[in-house]
């Protein structure tokens, strides 16, 4: 039975997560004095590549054409283990924290090696940039982690998320979490999803090659990727409150933020990096002060 | 003739190179055009001009020199001014005519493989090649070599909506080592189609020399009337001169608009961009209801122009420009009030003053690197009326560049107003001249971006024998190539946009 719940928690998670993105588009677009296209847009693009023809370099080798199975099984993976509507509804005794962030590295390491696989030089450019950012980007998702997992004394995410009061130490990590989630997900001020200048784009560069079925893979993962992360923000890091809720200002705080700052300069979103992760250590400080 | 603002030197072939050496340093003028003009059908003789620009003697100083029949070579000055290298190798693809001593002359326009060797498409004599004949050519890039350095080849296909050009970075990790530009791709031979048209001085010629680059409709039109007004001596009206430079300046609003919007997108600020793209559609949709034209076509004839700015149009005009300024001080507090912008665009893509003037960069670019360089202030006509004010930054980065079209705008609104006040109701066309006139003369306007030059050959019956096109982007692509160096490869399209400049217009 509750096997089952899992499984619908997840089909759920997935069937929404276009959607996530769609709705970020939209009060995007609202902002900037537009229309925009509809929420359901991202299912439109998904559906259309899906019914595309792949066109594929002779360079590449089987690398290129694993990756995006690799990058959605890592993200679906990942997400089996996030208890999102109830601290029980989840696989977290398969895997902890730690095994969340490790399944995505593995994601990301083979769409960084498919960047470099077709041998353009747009792919590379991606996969260095990918690689250099990631670097300052798990450690901060780690610190924020173990400061939240010192608070339930456990780093299982069933534990974790067992509603509690509310704790500084949860919302300095969420602050943190919010950094990691801004670049994981390749969003300003680190990265642009919107922009078409190849020269200066990070996760679109690596994915430039692909098309068709395999575009809509990596698509995919994005968008299971992006809703994942939210719900860490949203369900895990701070255990109390109504999800729904906090979803909705992850979303709306996510929206603003991508219209009112400008993409940092590559080197400079180091900077921002770095800042986060003096603010997931200090919440771990705060939360071995049991705060 | 009561144009007094060009002059011609002829020297012989042998003193053509002194001469213009002796110009160049004498003026403190980059080379502005150099072209060569075939003296035949059948005669196989060509002279070639190079043009500067006196800015204190307020005119264009032209050297001429006549080639003796059957040569078709002459002595190069691109090694001591760098401005002439690139007109050089236009002159050896389009007429076969070898500078001497010019170190580079790969094709500019024609690409080697596309275009067959020995066919010179500006000769009088030229017969296009059979379709079935391929070309074999190859170009060569600069090449730079190290420990890691990669090349990294763009375009010129891109993503987004923009002209095509092939771009060749040599990084080191992020930072640019060299940057090679190379264009061509939208060549149409522009300047031989002038020679086909059948009346120099008719609306269809005029028409055609406002579709030569879509975004300087006005400046194009305007520098085309002005040459054909100068051979056939027609002085336009006072008040076509104002209507004139009104256009002008609303044409180089809406493209600052979108400039100044394309830098805040290339950096992801999109919030200003809708907004500068508000303003420039609100200027369009004013052209369109003074002019009957979003992009101002068909309002310049030779002689004047086309359509009175009467009492209505007028008040529409003004009001537009209450509205406008109030927008644009908006638009400009939001960016230069943003850190994360101005993080981005201080100090990037600086261009010297010394590269600048070295490189022969004119216009809105060499104004942010601190030339006082406007034809506006060097020959003023109407604008001294209006006390124009010249523009300029010294710092030469895209901030500066951002700047100037801030404070142009600011310039531009302040100068329509003035223009509005002073002009005084009269004829808006002189009448027409019955019999074309042959002869030459230089064609001007500071378009938004820079000076449009238009140097125009006609002969008795009122057809185009030559006519030779300088817009501004082809002295400033250079510029852009100089100033990304040093700066990492994500910065080049901020850098880019800032100069953002013309594949058509410099491809012709």
């Amino acid at each position: 039975m509750k096997t089952a719940l899992i499984l619908i928690q997840i089909l759920l998670l997935i069937a929404v997560s276009p959607l996530v993105s769609g709705i970020i588009r939209k009060i995007k677009n609202n902002i900037r004095m537009r229309k925009g296209a509809s929420v359901f847009q991202p299912y439109y693009n998904l559906a259309k590549l899906f019914g595309k023809e792949e066109v594929v370099s002779d360079t590449t080798s089987w690398i290129f054409k694993a990756a995006p199975f690799v990058v959605l099984a890592s993200s679906v993976c990942a997400l089996s283990l996030v208890p999102v509507f109830a601290s029980t509804l989840s696989f977290s005794n398969m895997g902890d924290f730690l095994a969340i962030i490790f399944i995505l590295a593995l994601g990301r390491f083979f769409v960084a090696l498919a960047g470099l696989d077709a041998g353009s030089a747009f792919g590379g450019m991606g996969s260095s940039r990918e690689m250099f950012i990631s670097t300052f980007v798990e450690p901060v998702a780690l610190l924020s982690v173990f400061a939240v997992s010192l608070n339930a004394g456990s780093t299982n995410l069933a534990a974790v998320s067992a509603p509690a009061g509310l704790k500084l130490s949860s919302i300095i990590a969420s602050l943190s979490l919010f950094v990691v989630t801004i670049a994981e997900t390749s969003r300003i001020p680190v990265d642009n999803q919107e922009t078409h200048l190849e020269l200066t784009m990070i996760h679109e560069a690596m994915v430039l090659e692909y098309s068709g079925k395999s575009l809509a893979l990596i698509e995919l993962a994005s968008h299971i990727k992006q809703v994942l992360f939210f719900s860490l923000i949203a369900a895990v890091v701070i255990p109390w409150g109504d999800f729904a809720l906090k979803m909705a200002a992850v979303i709306a705080a996510v929206s603003l933020l991508e219209v009112s700052i400008a993409k940092m300069r590559l080197f400079r979103a180091v900077d921002l990096l770095s800042f986060a992760l003096v603010i997931s250590i200090m919440a771990v400080i705060v939360s071995a002060a049991g705060y | 003739m009561e144009y007094r603002d060009e002059i011609y030197i002829d020297v012989k072939p042998e003193e053509f190179r002194s001469k213009c050496l002796e110009l160049h340093k004498k003026l403190s003028s980059p080379v502005m055009m150099y072209f060569a003009v075939d003296e035949g059908p059948g005669k196989k003789a060509f002279s070639v001009y190079c043009a500067f620009l006196d800015w204190a003697g307020k005119r264009w100083v032209l050297v001429r020199m006549q080639l003796p029949e059957g040569q078709a070579r002459f002595e190069s000055i691109s090694k001591d001014v760098f401005s002439a290298a690139l007109f050089e190798r236009e002159m050896k693809e389009m007429f076969g005519l070898e500078p001497e001593g010019n170190p580079d002359l790969r094709r500019l326009h024609l690409h080697e493989e596309v275009w067959l060797e020995g066919f010179y498409p500006l000769r009088k004599d030229f017969i296009p090649p059979e379709r079935a004949q391929k070309a074999e050519g190859s170009y060569r890039f600069k090449k730079v070599e190290g420990e890691g350095i990669f090349e990294v080849p763009v375009g010129p296909v891109h993503a987004g909506i923009i002209g095509p050009g092939h771009f060749r970075f040599s990084a080191a990790g992020e930072p640019v080592i060299n940057l090679e530009a190379r264009l061509g791709f939208t060549h149409r031979g522009v300047e031989k189609l002038f020679e086909k048209m059948p009346s120099a001085g008719s609306d269809d010629a005029v028409s055609f020399s406002e579709r030569v680059s879509g975004d300087s409709v006005f400046a194009y039109s305007t520098a085309y009337c002005q040459a054909i007004e100068k051979i056939y001596g027609i002085l336009i009206p006072e008040r076509a001169q104002y209507i004139r430079a009104i256009y002008l300046e609303l044409e180089r609003i809406y493209n600052h608009a979108n400039d100044i919007g394309g830098m805040a997108v290339d950096v992801g600020f999109t919030f200003p961009n809708a907004f500068a793209s508000i303003i420039k559609e609100k200027t369009l949709a004013l052209n369109e209801k003074i002019s009957g034209s979003r992009y101002l076509k068909g309002v310049n004839t030779v002689g004047g122009v086309n359509r009175d700015l009467g009492g209505s149009e007028r008040k529409v005009l003004l009001d537009f420009l209450d509205g406008i300024s109030k927008d644009f001080r908006e638009l400009k507090r939001m960016l230069l009030s943003s850190i994360s912008f101005m993080d981005r665009a201080d100090k990037t893509g600086i261009l010297k003053k010394k590269t600048a003037v070295d490189l022969g960069i004119v216009g809105l670019a060499a104004r942010a690197s601190g030339i006082p360089m406007d034809l506006r202030k060097t020959f003023p006509g109407v604008y001294s009326a209006a006390n124009f004010k010249l523009v300029r930054e010294e710092e030469g980065d895209v901030l500066a560049r951002l700047n100037v079209r801030l404070r142009e705008i600011e310039e531009s609104v302040r100068l329509i107003r003035e223009f509005a006040r002073i002009m005084a109701p009269a004829d808006i066309s002189a009448a027409k001249k019955s019999a074309p006139e042959a002869g030459c003369g230089i064609g001007y306007a500071e378009g938004w971006r820079g000076p449009v030059l238009f140097w125009i050959k006609t002969d008795a019956s009122g057809r185009i024998e030559r006519c030779k096109i300088v817009d501004p982007s082809f002295h400033n692509w250079q510029g852009l190539c100089f100033a990304v160096l040093g700066n990492i490869i994500p910065d080049f399209p901020l850098c880019n946009k800032s100069f953002d400049l013309s594949y058509p217009g410099n491809d012709l």
